[in-house]
């Protein structure tokens, strides 16, 4: 696990892959919108994968993180006049204190208590916010969400209303989001919570107090994933009920898992692999989640460290085999 | 200051009306190595569990350079100067052996860990710990394998230099040499034997040949309570030593 300094410094190697993808995408892809959403889901998925991928928490909580920034971000911009970031801010905050709690209580219990304890709050919160229907419209969602223009002390930078303003400061937000992980990846804190993930009784008796540790992943992960809602409600103008159903929480989980748990880059593929499936085969065929379901199971069994582990395989059998491609035509040609 | 680093007092465990512990009263001399031997079930993992906070005594206290850590939790006891290693190999098994060590270095900052904003190798302090380890426990050539690629033997001796990495005043091993080949154990020996120079060494042991060579002081321990105390000369020659291993019915 120890690289050398040039992979870690975090601004170089694959935050570099992550900045090509960014600028990629809407080129490649058939709307910014699309590509946009890409981005919000790669987010989230980032905060899963901190808990899922380093520290070994199977949260089905991230759905409660990303309505409640939703709902929060909306409800400061409808009421409160909250400018973009004024809402973002309060999306960040509502998001880690919701993972406070959560992650408070759950943290109590391991394995697969903890996961149960995740479950009951996502319900909860779903009922919750079902039931509050006049602050979220219930089933009917929250509507006419603005999207307010980028400005700065008062100051209009731009006006985020056309899809590619937009997709560019999501990207430019996501970069730095991508940049914060990996800074806090390679931290005191994000070494320790490896060390959890690897063992944590070991971790406990080497001097770590572990609940400590997994209660700010908590909340790291939370910050996160609200600004991954509040974008989402800005770029659909509207917050659905359905952003803190337990099919979100599902949806992050099953994005972290295929993208591969424990590698920030298969957070962005997991999120570009779901959201592009589900946007080409939704209109082909209603029952596409089967289609998603096998992919899971495939990736699950045969690629356990997910599509981005299977890329790193490739690359390096693809290497392997140019260099004992070399050496042989190198024999042979001594043997002439 | 005292001679004794670690004293118990009455110490005790109770499960319902079975006693796991009796009435312990251990003193464990300053820079000895102090080996803790006995019949299975006599209660010495149930003695270290206690010491290292896994378990809480239902009675008696701890006192530990002049503190009492009777109640404190295991991770708070690493601050305190006490290091332990496990009976059954518990290591960071996907992590290279530099960075199991530096983990364990940076252990000791406790909650200073907790910060997120600034780089692992930025505390030079913790990869020199590891390196100095690694060289004293003459793995430095394996540094950058995968725990779980090193053999058994090796996997134990890194267990002792986990527990070395947090300067501690006191190690608790739990049978070092568990599982380990004839080959390997002359290694640990020699290991435990070096580590006793510096540091106040407690273990509880099976191999008798390893605990007669390097103990200081040895306590025998027989149903939850200490049998006799002494050097390995005395207990090597005492009766009741011979009759608690042998049953009973064995004399």
């Amino acid at each position: 696990m120890t690289k050398p300094n040039a992979q870690t410094s975090i601004f170089s190697g694959v935050t570099l892959a992550a900045l090509a993808a960014v600028i990629l995408m809407p080129l490649v892809l058939p709307s910014a919108t699309l590509a946009t959403e890409i981005l919000i889901f790669a987010m989230a998925a980032l905060g899963c994968n901190l808990l899922l991928g380093y520290t070994g928490l199977l949260s089905f909580g991230q759905g409660i993180f990303f309505g409640g920034g939703a709902y929060i971000a909306s409800l400061s911009m409808i009421h409160l006049d909250f400018g973009l970031f004024g809402a973002l801010v309060a999306a960040m905050i509502a998001g880690s204190l919701l993972a406070t709690l959560v992650g408070a209580l759950a943290i109590r219990r391991t394995g697969i208590y903890f996961v149960m304890l995740t479950l009951a709050f996502s319900q909860m919160a779903y009922f919750l916010a079902y039931t509050l229907s006049d602050w979220t419209g219930g089933d009917n969602g929250l509507l006419d969400v603005p999207r307010p223009a980028l400005s700065l002390f008062g100051f209009e930078l731009a006006d985020l209303t056309s899809s590619y303003a937009f997709y560019a400061f999501v990207g430019v937000l996501f970069l730095a989001i991508f940049v914060f992980a990996r800074r806090v990846i390679h931290s005191p804190f994000g070494t320790t919570l490896v060390a959890i993930r690897e063992n944590e009784g070991r971790a406990s008796a080497v001097g770590f107090s572990t609940n400590h540790f997994k209660l700010l992943a908590f909340v790291i992960s939370g910050g996160i994933t609200g600004i991954a809602g509040a974008l989402y409600a800005m770029l659909l103008n509207f917050a659905p009920l359905s952003n803190i159903e337990l099919l979100m929480s599902e949806n992050i989980l099953i994005m972290t898992i295929i993208g591969g748990t424990g590698s920030l880059l298969g957070s962005l593929l997991g999120a570009g692999t779901i959201v592009l499936l589900g946007d080409l085969l939704s209109s082909i065929w209603p029952r596409w989640m089967i289609i998603l379901g096998v992919a899971l199971i495939a990736v699950v069994l045969f690629m356990p460290s997910g599509l981005w582990g299977g890329v790193e395989s490739q690359c390096k059998r693809w290497k392997e085999r140019r260099c004992t491609a070399g050496k042989t035509s190198g024999k042979a040609q001594e043997a002439k | 200051m005292s001679d004794y680093i670690l004293e118990t007092e009455n110490l005790g465990l109770r499960y319902g009306a079975f006693a796991a512990l009796g009435s312990v009263d251990l003193k464990i001399r300053r820079g000895s190595i102090h080996t803790v031997i006995g019949p299975n079930g006599a209660g010495k993992t149930t003695l270290f569990h206690c010491l290292t906070g896994e378990r809480r005594p239902s009675s008696g206290r701890i006192r530990f350079a002049g503190r009492d850590l009777t109640r404190q939790p295991p991770h708070k006891r690493v601050a305190s100067g006490m290091s332990r290693s496990f009976q059954i190999t518990s290591l960071f098994q996907n992590l290279s052996v530099r960075e199991n060590l530096r983990l364990a270095a940076q252990g000791r900052d406790g909650l200073g860990a907790l910060a997120f904003w600034y780089s692992d190798t930025h505390r030079q302090e913790h990869v020199r710990k590891a390196d100095e380890v690694l060289e004293r426990i003459k793995l430095t050539a394996q540094a950058n394998t995968s725990a779980g690629d090193l053999s058994h033997g090796q996997q134990r001796v890194l267990e002792v230099g986990m527990a070395l990495c947090s300067d501690p005043e006191m190690l608790l091993l739990d049978e070092p040499t568990s599982g380990m080949g004839v080959d390997d154990i002359p290694v640990m020996t020699r290991l435990i034997s070096e580590l006793g120079k510096d540091l106040t060494v407690m273990l509880i042991e099976h191999n008798m040949r390893l605990v007669m060579s390097i103990s200081d002081r040895i306590t025998v321990m027989h149903q939850g309570n200490i049998l006799i105390e002494g050097d390995p000369d005395q207990v090597r020659g005492d009766e009741r030593v011979k009759k608690a291993y042998l049953g009973e019915s064995g004399s």
